[in-house]
Order: structure tokens, then C-alpha cells, then sequence
């Protein structure tokens, strides 16, 4: 697994570095690949967004906070610099190919990343990790022959008072936290990366196990169109 | 040859068409994407399994889709 940590970007910036590695991921050029980053402040939509759920337009502008539509999966969110994004870009034609299940390795990850920094995170039964009712990550992705780019924004050290502005994944009334608020400190960036970085490698070694282990690294490697 | 929705995860998520990538009358090659298909939170774009002329495109962007349905006819 290649890391790849591009400190702070602009989403457009990140996302052309996303979809250049998809592009050769899908070629075989690439092993598979996790990216994180930190983004400059951004509201960005999903497939699935109404611009209704931007409560307060004039916020951002006033604050001069780009909008991009972007073709990952789900609604509206926010990311600012403090909040950790991770892109995983990862080859799942030979693994189990199962959308549901990659976001559930997703939401996973996360909260076991976040239980190791102190925050107890879980499941709930909507979409997210969530710290005691509040929302703390954040999921959309997408795929293309089975590879997947986007991935999911997890609340650190960041401003969640932005998310007042936005029904977040378009759902009214919910909570936002993040990681600084529960703790009541802020976190190191660079550990909290690390942490992360190191849960995931493990994480999706153990969830997808049973098919590396049937197919072994070569199948990782084939070139299709 | 028609292209149906594949299985996208085994828990029958609702799925809904948000991309045509071509429309009717398009050339298209095998591999090329087609159409996007999004659930909750992924989108995922379904390649062409052959290459030809788009002869029929049986859904609409907004529409929902269950898996096995045709969604498109390529000569």
C-alpha cells in the first residue's frame, strides 16, 4: 500500500491527484494507494445533493469558501484545514466486491482510528461514525471497474461551526463534533495522520483478508481496459 | 448486446441513475464508462461490455434501477 500525504490542498488540487492515481490504478501502472490530506475550507456536493441543504449561502461567500460538485456518492458536507480526509485508492475486482461492505471497511477504520485516539466512536445505524449521538466522519465515494477514489472526512482539531450552515449529508437536526471537542484539547495532526494510516493498512488487511488470500498480489497487478 | 445493472452489493441497496456519460446513436468502446449509478453514498460508473452504436437507452437520469434490469442496448 503506497501512502501518499499531501498536507494542505485545495480540492481540486486533491482531486486531480485522486483521479491521475485512479486512472493508472485501473491500468495497473499503480499499486493500490491511500492519500490523506487536509483541505483549505470548501463545501463540497455529493451525486445526491439538493442546494437547499446549504442553510446559509452568505456564510461562506462572506468567508469566501469555494463550492465544488464533485461526483463522489452522498449529499453536502465541509472541510476545512483540522479535519482529516482519506482517499483510499484501492483495486477491489479481485477482493470482495461489494459497495456496502467497502463503506462499512470505511466507517470501520475510522472509528477503530478514533477508539485509539481516545474517542469512542461507533457505528450507528445511519451512515457515519459517530461519537455519542454526534456526528464525527463523514462517507462518499466512488468506483469506477471496482477501483475506488473519494472516502471519507473525519473531524480533528477543525471548525464544526460551519456545519450549522449546511444540513450535513443532508439529513436536518443533526450534531457535529469532532475529535477536539470530545477530548477538550487539541490533537497533534501529524500522530493523528500516522494513526490512522497504520489502522487502515491493518484493517483492510484483516476485513479483505479471505480474498488476498485466495488470489494472492498477482491478481492485484492485472491490466484491464 | 444489453447491458443490465450488476450486483452492486448484497444488501439491495436502492440504486438510482444520476450520468449518462452517451446518449442514443453514440459510438461508444468496450470498457468505456456508460452510465453512472449512485446508492446512499457511492456513485459507481458501470463500463460498456462491448464495444458499438448505443442503439437504446431504457432509463432516465433520476430513475431508479433494481439489479438485473436492462439499462441500455449497444449494437
Amino acid at each position: 500500500m503506497k501512502i501518499l500525504d499531501l498536507g494542505l490542498t485545495r480540492y481540486r488540487e486533491a482531486l486531480k491527484v485522486q483521479e491521475d492515481l485512479l486512472h493508472k490504478r485501473i491500468a495497473g501502472l499503480e499499486d493500490d494507494c491511500l492519500i490523506v490530506t487536509e483541505h483549505r475550507a470548501v463545501v463540497t456536493f455529493g451525486r445526491l445533493t439538493g442546494e437547499n441543504n446549504v442553510l446559509d449561502k452568505r456564510y461562506f461567500e462572506d468567508r469566501c469558501v469555494d463550492f465544488e460538485y464533485t461526483s463522489r456518492g452522498g449529499n453536502v458536507t465541509y472541510h476545512s484545514p483540522g479535519q482529516v480526509l482519506l482517499y483510499p485508492i484501492v483495486d477491489l475486482e479481485d477482493k470482495k466486491k461489494d459497495v456496502s461492505f467497502y463503506i462499512d471497511f470505511l466507517e470501520k477504520t475510522v472509528s477503530n482510528s478514533l477508539n485509539v485516539l481516545g474517542v469512542s466512536a461507533e457505528r450507528g445505524e445511519r451512515r457515519g461514525v459517530w461519537v455519542g449521538g454526534k456526528k464525527i466522519a463523514f462517507t462518499g465515494v466512488g468506483f469506477k471497474k471496482w477501483v475506488t477514489y473519494h472516502g471519507v472526512s473525519v473531524n480533528i482539531n477543525n471548525d464544526i461551526d460551519a456545519f450549522l450552515k449546511i444540513n450535513p449529508c443532508g439529513e436536518k437536526d443533526i450534531l457535529v463534533t469532532s475529535a477536539k471537542e470530545v477530548l477538550g484539547k487539541e490533537l497533534d495532526m501529524a500522530r493523528v495522520k500516522n494513526i490512522f494510516i497504520e489502522q487502515f493498512i491493518k484493517d483492510f488487511k484483516e476485513e479483505y483478508k479471505r480474498q488476498d488470500f485466495i488470489y494472492g498480489a498477482k491478481a492485484s497487478r492485472v491490466i484491464r481496459k | 448486446m444489453e447491458l443490465r445493472l450488476p450486483e452492486l452489493s448484497e444488501n439491495n441497496d436502492d440504486v438510482v441513475i444520476t450520468k449518462w456519460h452517451f446518449g442514443e446513436n453514440d459510438f461508444i468502446k468496450e470498457g468505456e464508462d456508460l452510465v453512472e449509478v449512485t446508492t446512499d453514498k457511492a456513485t459507481f460508473d458501470i463500463p460498456a461490455p462491448c464495444g458499438g452504436k448505443i442503439k437504446k437507452i431504457y432509463k432516465s437520469e433520476g430513475d431508479s434501477i433494481k439489479v438485473n434490469e436492462i439499462l441500455a442496448e449497444i449494437n
